[in-house]
């Protein structure tokens, strides 16, 4: 039941439904939900992997980076979704089209 | 004696705590937390009076050292050792340091309570200031140029912060930033020096670095043809050079003086500035090995020389001084190169006690009289008594005259110096060195006096102004009365204090020293015998100790308490009979006699000039002369025109016809060749094809490459995200399969 | 059992919040799922013997981004705040429209399909894995690999994080009035 298999099937579940959220949702704060959800199945995995095939500790020094850069990358997310709310009043996606005219 | 955290951390980190309090809590505490700092300094001076004691009146010997370590960080894993350990080192030269410079440190700090009293910058002065003094005690204590190097670049830092204190003055900002660019100048080779001698022992200890320099581990390995040993000794002397303003960047320390003035004492005086001949002397051995001594004695004879010129036509009181400082720091380094260590160590003490009295002396005229211009002031012996003996006694002392300090260490470098030149049977090119020595020497008294006669003596031309000749400025800061000077705890009491010290007995346990008139008995000569060159060999598989445990090696071990002996008073430091001991004797009976004349015959000299007046003044009997010293050997202009506008200017306009006129020219007028022919061409093709085909077949054409781009470019970052999963998952399909 | 028990708890609690995440209408009430996603995912770090990653994990996401989160979701509430459309069940999506969830549900289903493959060969590779009940703390030798093996990213996260937060503070500064 705890083996290797249903870390990975977790961690699969939550990679797919972070993607889903990232194409689904309209709104920049979801968008960076499911990154975070994504970040956390890849964190899973090393951990996974760490504790059934490799039995040492580098898995968890990974998942810790990737927990340092999340937390990185959502500060630094959050300010432009601040930052692009003062500029369009509103957090759509599809405003976000500047670049491309 | 022990040694433990306890009672040697204190040196450093009571200013260290004065600085963290000043600096949040500054404004909040009365005046602004000046006595905090005056007082943190004073508990580093007792701390250092407590190790200065136990080795100059407990263990008097010449071998005695403290060497304690920690583990800073170890990131040795496997067989890699890769770890590095901090520490004190602790020698007889360590000790003296660390009493002159907490002791001038703290007079200095008395005298700025006074100084900077209702002064805006009042506050952040003293933050700035115990973070100084506690960066160069801490670089005396270190044992490794590692921690040497933190505590070197915080007083760069801090030396910034001082010199440029009055932001608001673009003169101020522009001498700070120069200050420090022009010793990361040096920074850049020292830490280029420190990465070799990395390299090559695998510690920056000195005690790891004398080990393998007496094991021959720098021999024999070259960079770049020279051999290894000279190329470290001379990055870390080009260090030192930019901290200690040696001739070619020199151009920081006269511009220094833009803060206040006892912060130019500190800089010019306890701190900053020996710290490049305080790490050229802690890496002799090394500079010996390298054989760049030669080097080292001909900068600085350039530096002594030069800066004495520029001295005698200055105006400003504080750049006669800084000058001065530039000259003195020269003598230091020819002391250094010519082999007279301790003679060479012995007058940045000398120099220290009365390059500081100088400074504060300075500030006390300024503080009084507002004016530091010298053809402005005038006769101000009879206003401020006090001032005027310290400030006499310190000339006398920086002039060489007998009796005083800086006649007994500058004699005696100089004394070396000449048998280096003359004697030594070295390259007798090198006879330049004493010969701007001496030379520096006679400037030297000739240009102090001249300060002194110009600011103390003849009329008091401050009182004329205030009764209206009216020179056409008789406004601001003339309206000012001069009173009458009075003993003030701390305005005068530090420099009467520091001018006590400048006499001569003190160092050289005579009153002459050159052997007569002893004062200290069985003592007599206590520097000559506690200082000289770190023997190497003894420091092979020195042990380390912890700190925390007891002391198990130096003080265990029966060290002979050292006597002098006049037969083994070599220059290179080494004990042992050597047969150059008569020349040397030689050499030293010379260069006494000759410095005594030389230091009277320039104060006589500049006794005619400006008390007499029989002689016409430097400015009116060699104009020529006189504009190329007052700008200074139009050394900054060299800098600026030369170096920044040709150079790096011209960098820029190589680099801008690269882009102009090559890339222009060939590439983009190229290109429109190249579409004028492809414009020919599709216009050949749009007349023959497409007007055949039709017009409308384009209009569909471009229609429908449109709409690919359209879907593809859509410029919504979630199609962007569909492509990047798509291609991912085709990709884990493919390698799946 | 303990450990049984621990696990299925956690695993519900982190794809049941994944999937409110992907599903609510509201976005704050997106992000309350996430936390409790996130929650779960340190249970399960838990019964993997990860006992610092799990605290991190708790300390770190669930202390901080999440807040932080929170706080830009009021931060730029507005009109964005609830989605006009229906939830998922009405099958017109929140927060996006139909089509929309379905790309997002096809692209789902590729990678599910890709994957599970994958994963299947994996479970037969690693098939023997055992489960303990009691792990040695982990937190020392963590300790010990960061300082010294992995020292160089572990300065670079440094770097990386200063360089967030200047970044940050320059971009989320507001604007000058012009």
């Amino acid at each position: 039941m705890m083996g290797l298999a249903s870390y990975l099937i977790i961690s699969l579940i939550l990679f797919i439904v972070g993607i889903v959220v990232m194409i689904s949702r309209k709104n920049i704060v979801a968008i960076l939900l499911g990154i975070e959800l994504i970040l956390n199945a890849a964190a899973l995995n090393f951990v996974a992997y760490s504790r059934f095939v490799t039995n040492n500790l580098d898995g968890h020094v990974f998942s810790l980076f990737i927990i340092v850069i999340a937390a990185a990358e959502a500060a630094v997310g959050l300010a432009i979704v601040i930052r692009f709310f003062q500029i369009k009043e509103t957090i759509h996606i599809d405003e976000a089209t500047q670049l491309r005219n | 004696m022990e040694y433990t955290v306890g009672n040697v951390a204190p040196i450093f980190l009571a200013p260290v705590l004065a600085f963290v309090i000043n600096a949040f809590l500054g404004r909040k505490l009365p005046r602004q937390g000046d006595w905090l700092a005056t007082l943190s300094i004073f508990v580093s001076f007792i701390f250092s009076a407590r190790i200065f004691g136990d080795f100059v009146f407990g263990k008097f010997s010449t071998d005695y050292f403290v060497h304690k370590t920690f583990t800073w960080f170890d990131l040795s894993h496997g067989a890699t050792v890769w770890k590095v350990d901090m520490g004190i080192y602790i020698d007889n030269m360590a000790a003296i340091m660390l009493l002159m410079v907490s002791g001038v440190a703290f007079l200095i700090h008395l005298f700025s309570t006074w100084y900077m009293d209702h002064d805006e910058k009042h506050g952040r002065f003293f933050v700035f200031l115990p973070l100084f003094t506690s960066a160069m005690l801490g670089l005396v204590l270190s044992d490794n140029l590692l921690s040497m190097f933190m505590f070197w670049e915080v007083m760069g830092f801090c030396s910034y912060s001082l010199i440029g204190i009055y932001v608001k003055k673009e003169k101020a900002g522009d001498a700070s930033l120069k200050a420090f660019m022009t010793t990361r100048v040096g920074d850049v080779f020292l830490l280029l020096g420190m990465v070799a001698i990395w390299m090559v022992v695998g510690s920056v200890s000195y005690v790891d670095i004398y080990a393998a320099i007496a094991e021959g581990k720098f021999a024999g390995q070259a960079v770049l043809g020279i051999s290894f040993a000279t190329f470290t000794a001379l990055c870390i002397f080009l260090g030192a050079m930019g901290k200690s303003a040696q001739f070619p960047l020199h151009v920081w320390l006269p511009d220094a003086m833009m803060g206040p003035t006892p912060g130019s004492a500190l800089i010019h005086a306890a701190t900053m500035v020996t710290a490049g001949v305080w790490i050229t002397l802690r890496m002799y051995p090394l500079m010996v090995l390298g054989d760049i001594t030669w080097f080292i004695a001909v900068i600085g004879a350039i530096t002594a020389f030069g800066a004495a010129t520029i001295a005698m036509v200055q105006t400003d009181i504080k750049a006669v001084l800084a000058y001065s400082t530039l000259s003195q720091l020269g003598y230091m380094m020819i002391g250094v190169g010519v082999g007279s260590y301790n003679a060479g160590f012995m007058h940045i003490i000398t120099h220290a006690v009365f390059k500081a009295c100088l400074f504060l002396s300075a500030g006390s005229i300024i503080h009084s009289v507002h004016e530091q211009e010298m053809p402005k002031l005038g006769g101000l012996r009879k206003y401020m008594p006090y001032t005027h003996f310290a400030m006499m006694c310190c000339t006398l002392a920086i002039a060489g005259i007998p009796f005083f300090s800086g006649f007994v260490s500058k004699d005696r470098i100089l004394g070396d110096a000449l048998f280096y030149g003359f004697m030594a049977g070295q390259n007798p090119l090198l006879a330049i060195v004493p010969i701007l020595g001496f030379a520096g020497a006679g400037l030297t008294a000739f240009y102090m006096f001249r300060m002194m006669f110009l600011t103390f003596y003849g009329e008091n031309k401050q009182h004329h102004d205030d009764h209206g000749h009216g020179h056409g400025h008789s406004d601001g800061a003339h309206g000012h009365d001069i009173h009458h000077e009075h003993l003030d705890a701390r305005q005068n009491v530090p420099l009467l204090i520091l001018a006590i010290f400048t006499l001569g007995f003190w160092f050289a346990g005579t009153l002459t020293g050159q052997g007569f008139g002893k004062v200290f008995g069985a003592k007599t000569e206590w520097f000559k015998i506690l200082v000289e060159a770190p023997k190497v060999e003894k420091f092979i598989n020195s042990p380390r100790q912890d700190f925390g445990s007891t002391d198990t090696t130096s003080a265990a071990k029966n060290l002979p308490v050292a006597v002098y002996d006049h037969h083994s008073d070599s220059q290179t430091g080494y004990a042992g009979p050597n047969p150059d001991t008569h020349k040397i004797h030689t050499a030293h009976t010379i260069g006494a006699i000759l410095s005594i004349i030389i230091a009277f015959s320039g104060v006589f000299i500049a006794f005619l000039m400006y008390i007499k007046k029989s002689i016409k003044p430097l400015a009116s009997a060699f104009p020529g002369i006189t504009t190329t010293l007052q700008n200074k050997y139009y050394f900054d202009n060299f800098y600026i025109d030369v170096v920044i506008k040709k150079g790096l200017l011209g960098l820029n306009r190589f680099l801008a016809w690269v882009d102009m006129g090559l890339y222009d020219r060939y590439v983009v007028d190229g290109m429109a060749v190249v579409n004028r022919v492809l414009f020919k061409a599709a216009k050949w093709f749009d007349n023959v094809v497409i007007d055949a085909i039709g017009v409308d077949g384009t209009g569909v054409a471009v229609n429908l490459f449109n709409l690919v781009l359209r879907i593809v470019q859509s410029g919504k970052i979630q199609f962007y995200f569909i492509m990047l999963v798509m291609v991912l998952a085709s990709y884990i399909w493919t390698v799946n399969i | 059992m303990f450990a049984l028990i621990l696990f299925l708890m956690s695993a519900l609690l982190t794809v049941g919040g994944a999937i409110a995440v992907a599903v609510t209408k509201n976005i704050m009430h997106s992000c309350i799922f996430l936390l409790a996603s996130l929650i779960g995912m340190a249970g399960l770090y838990a019964t993997l013997g990860a006992d610092f990653v799990a605290v991190t994990q708790i300390m770190v996401y669930v202390g901080g981004i999440v807040i932080l989160m929170l706080f830009a979701v009021m931060l730029t509430g507005g009109k964005d705040f609830v989605s006009r459309a229906q939830n998922l069940l009405g099958l017109a999506p929140a927060m996006g429209n139909k089509w929309t969830y379905s790309i997002g549900l096809l692209v789902g289903a590729v990678i599910l399909a890709t994957n599970v493959g994958l994963i299947m060969n994996i479970t037969t590779v690693h098939a023997n894995t055992d489960f303990a009940t009691a792990f040695p703390s982990t937190v020392n030798r963590i300790g010990h690999l960061l300082v010294k093996e992995h020292v160089l990213a572990f300065e670079l996260s440094s770097v990386l994080l200063l360089g967030a937060l200047v970044g940050a503070a320059i971009i989320a500064r507001p604007k000058k009035q012009q």
